[in-house]
């Protein structure tokens, strides 16, 4: 159905957020960009959260909501993934009203590249465009790189600027496979790709072209991910960023991995090779084994927490690659909403904890329970899902998960090689599990070394989100129909 | 491919490669200037005649895109980094070429000659027999990037890798090349406001400079 609604989406963050820019732009406006820029996002947010929720009834219904000439489509394959995002936004919005203490921006301009994140999310997610989704990453190369480092600190720019570098050049490598995709076929739009038979006979003609393509791929969005072996820049970028991008930037991985994802598929429908299932599910399985690995021996909490996003974002990629599995994609998608929005429950969670105590070392705080009740509550909430015990929606998530991956390697290698892969998978998240935990027992219970004083609980709007989170997921762990039906 | 357009390519690649071992952060961005000019003058003399004997509405709009394309690589981009050396400083080194370094360089270059040679070029004869040039101009920028500890240096080495791929950039829809030049310029505006505020925070703009002050 011909329908502007996914234009609309775009248009919503991108507007408003050119609207709180131009209240910094003039000197007279500057005390009421000051006075209001939290309000504004928080309203530029609400209204963003709209514009997706009206498409939820007509993608629910099965209806497909496009644009052909701009490639913007919404369906029930993006449909979750983009009230996720947008609810996440909203979420981190409202946590921003307190969190925010400024930075080198100033807050209009720190508004208009927060939107224009947002707009570059939506645009990733709803683009079937080559071009279209090589724009909208170059995109979110600049501004994630802008809000690194807008931190008043001096590690933010090293960070930033290690993190424009590796994401700049990995942008190059999409461009690198959108052109040799686009150049030998003339098609750019990865839906008229699937149905154009000829576009197809001259790339099936060349396989190593597809697998260039699709390594291509894998290299540029796999570095904005942060998969091994393209994640250098990510357990720098954490602790130098504010708690409030950190809380921002944790909804990326919904929009990227699941553009990897929409960029692979045709070409592997067009060529279904093994080696491309091998070097998916290769950096996936490495991400995890080393992500969970590397979180385990950590001592700040920020960096823990970026290794535990590596394993996470493993994971993700690993359920997705299993692409002859029908069901993986619906697998793939509910393990990647449901593991980012625990994620962003415990990086806010983590943040209210900086917050009061200005240290992310977890050796040298202790005993929060007593004064961070609500904080904790939700922190361990969210670290049990992510860790998959029930009645979570992670445990549904990795359930479901490895059931599929049980399915596909017992197909493909046989019982072995089934139960060689769901041992590792448990063995994984059993990892995920303890240094979760640890670092619950420490922050809250441990021994407070350094006296660090603590007034009491963040103020309300800074644990509301992560509470709402909490809820979600244990939600979505007893009724995790309410979001398959959203998944086509 | 026409001897004209082999001749700038092998000239944009050799000033590619007096870039890599240029010593003054000014002297590199000028040899960014100097590449991105020999790469986009051949597509826009191209355009020039097209739209002399042309004299349509068609060739106008493809000689104003070329011109804009070839004017943000060789003037705009190179303005803005030649801005941030002059709010910051202009340091004399040498490409330091190390194990950990060349492991970077190798790690990244690799794959796209694996890549090249098996993708069969007769497959995309004529279309992509630029190729050979592109890909050796983005090594060697590549190349400029893991052995310097300049930031200013490695931005220059980010645009000269952009500029690379321009030749093939000309195949892609015209209607987008304007907004990959938007993107391209806002990405190095980022990159160089990063790089002021970290010297305002350091008081240098190497690299290896903020990692020792940091510890």
């Amino acid at each position: 159905m011909y329908s502007l609604l996914p234009l609309l989406a775009l248009l919503v963050p991108l507007c408003s957020g050119t609207l709180c820019l131009l209240t910094c732009l003039f000197s007279f406006l500057e005390e009421f960009s000051k006075k209001t820029a939290k309000i504004l996002l928080l309203i530029s947010a609400t209204l963003s959260l709209a514009s997706v929720l009206i498409m939820v009834p007509y993608c629910a219904l099965g209806e497909v909501l496009e644009i052909p000439e701009f490639g913007l489509r919404a369906d029930l394959s993006n449909i979750a993934a983009l009230v996720a995002t947008s609810a996440l936004f909203f979420l981190v919005s409202i946590y921003n009203v307190r969190a925010e203490r400024g930075g080198r921006l100033k807050p209009g301009i720190y508004n208009f590249f927060l939107l224009l994140f947002l707009c570059c999310m939506f645009g990733l997610l709803l683009s079937y465009d080559l071009f279209g989704i090589f724009l909208f990453v170059e995109l979110v190369v600049g501004v994630s790189v802008i809000l690194v480092a807008h931190n008043p600190i001096k590690l933010s720019t090293e960070a930033a600027f290690k993190y424009l570098v590796i994401t700049a050049l990995s942008a190059l490598f999409v461009l690198i496979g959108v052109l040799s995709a686009f150049i030998p076929t003339g098609v750019s739009n990865l839906l008229s790709l699937a149905s154009n038979w000829e576009a197809q006979a001259k790339l099936a003609e060349n396989p190593t072209l597809i697998m260039f393509i699709i390594a291509c791929f894998i290299i540029g969005l796999g570095a904005d991910i942060g998969l091994v072996p393209f994640h250098g820049w990510l357990p720098d970028c954490l602790p130098a960023s504010t708690i409030i991008i950190n809380g921002f930037t944790s909804t990326e991985p919904i929009a990227l991995i699941l553009t990897l994802y929409k960029l692979v598929r045709p070409f592997y429908e067009i060529y279904p090779s093994n080696a491309m299932l091998a070097l998916m599910l290769g950096v996936g399985s490495t991400s995890m084994l080393f992500g969970s690995l590397m979180a385990y021996s950590q001592k700040d909490f920020f960096r823990m927490f970026a290794y535990c996003s590596i394993d996470e974002y493993g994971h993700s990629l690993f359920i997705l690659s299993l692409l002859p599995q029908p069901e993986s994609f619906v697998a793939g998608q509910f393990y990647l909403i449901t593991s980012t929005l625990a994620k962003t429950g415990m990086i806010l969670s983590l943040g209210s904890v900086y917050y009061n105590t200005e240290t992310s070392d977890m050796d040298s705080l202790g005993n929060l329970v007593k004064k961070m009740g609500k904080t904790a509550l939700s922190y361990i909430i969210c670290a049990l899902s992510v860790a998959g015990m029930p009645p979570l929606s992670g445990f549904y998530a990795k359930f479901f998960a490895y059931s599929i991956s049980y399915n596909f390697f017992y197909i493909h290698g046989g019982f072995p090689a089934a139960i060689s892969i769901t041992l590792l998978l448990t063995c994984i998240s059993l990892v995920s599990f303890i240094f979760l935990i640890r670092a619950f027992q420490k922050i809250f219970f441990g021994r407070n070394i350094r006296n660090i004083d603590v007034n009491g609980e963040v103020p309300a709007l800074m644990w509301l989100p992560t509470i709402i989170l909490s809820v979600a997921l244990v939600i979505l762990g007893v009724r995790p129909d309410v979001l398959l039906k959203l998944i086509g | 491919m026409e001897l004209m357009a082999l001749i700038t390519l092998a000239a944009a690649s050799l000033i590619t490669a007096l870039g890599c071992f240029a010593r003054s952060t000014r002297r590199t961005i000028i040899f960014l200037s100097m590449q991105a000019i020999a790469i986009g003058t051949v597509e826009l003399v191209h355009c020039l005649i097209n739209l002399i004997v042309g004299l349509n509405i068609e060739a106008l709009v493809y000689f104003f895109i070329t011109f804009a394309e070839w004017f943000s690589a060789a003037a705009v981009i190179p303005l803005i980094l030649y801005w941030g050396v002059t709010k910051t400083e202009n340091i004399l080194d040498e490409p330091i070429i190390g194990i950990r370094r060349l492991i970077l360089f190798a790690s990244l270059i690799t794959p796209l000659y694996v890549g090249l040679w098996l993708f069969q070029p007769p497959a995309l004869q004529g279309k992509m027999a630029s190729l050979p040039f592109c890909m050796l101009m983005f090594s060697l920028s590549i190349f400029l990037i893991s052995t310097r500890n300049d930031s200013l240096k490695i931005l220059v080495g980010l645009n000269m890798a952009e500029n690379a791929l321009y030749p093939l950039l000309a195949e892609s829809p015209i209607t987008l090349i304007p907004f990959i030049l938007a993107l391209m310029i806002f990405v190095t505006a980022m990159g160089t406001y990063i790089v002021v505020e970290a010297y305002r925070d350091y008081g240098t703009i190497s690299v290896n400079r903020w990692r020792w002050l940091n510890k």
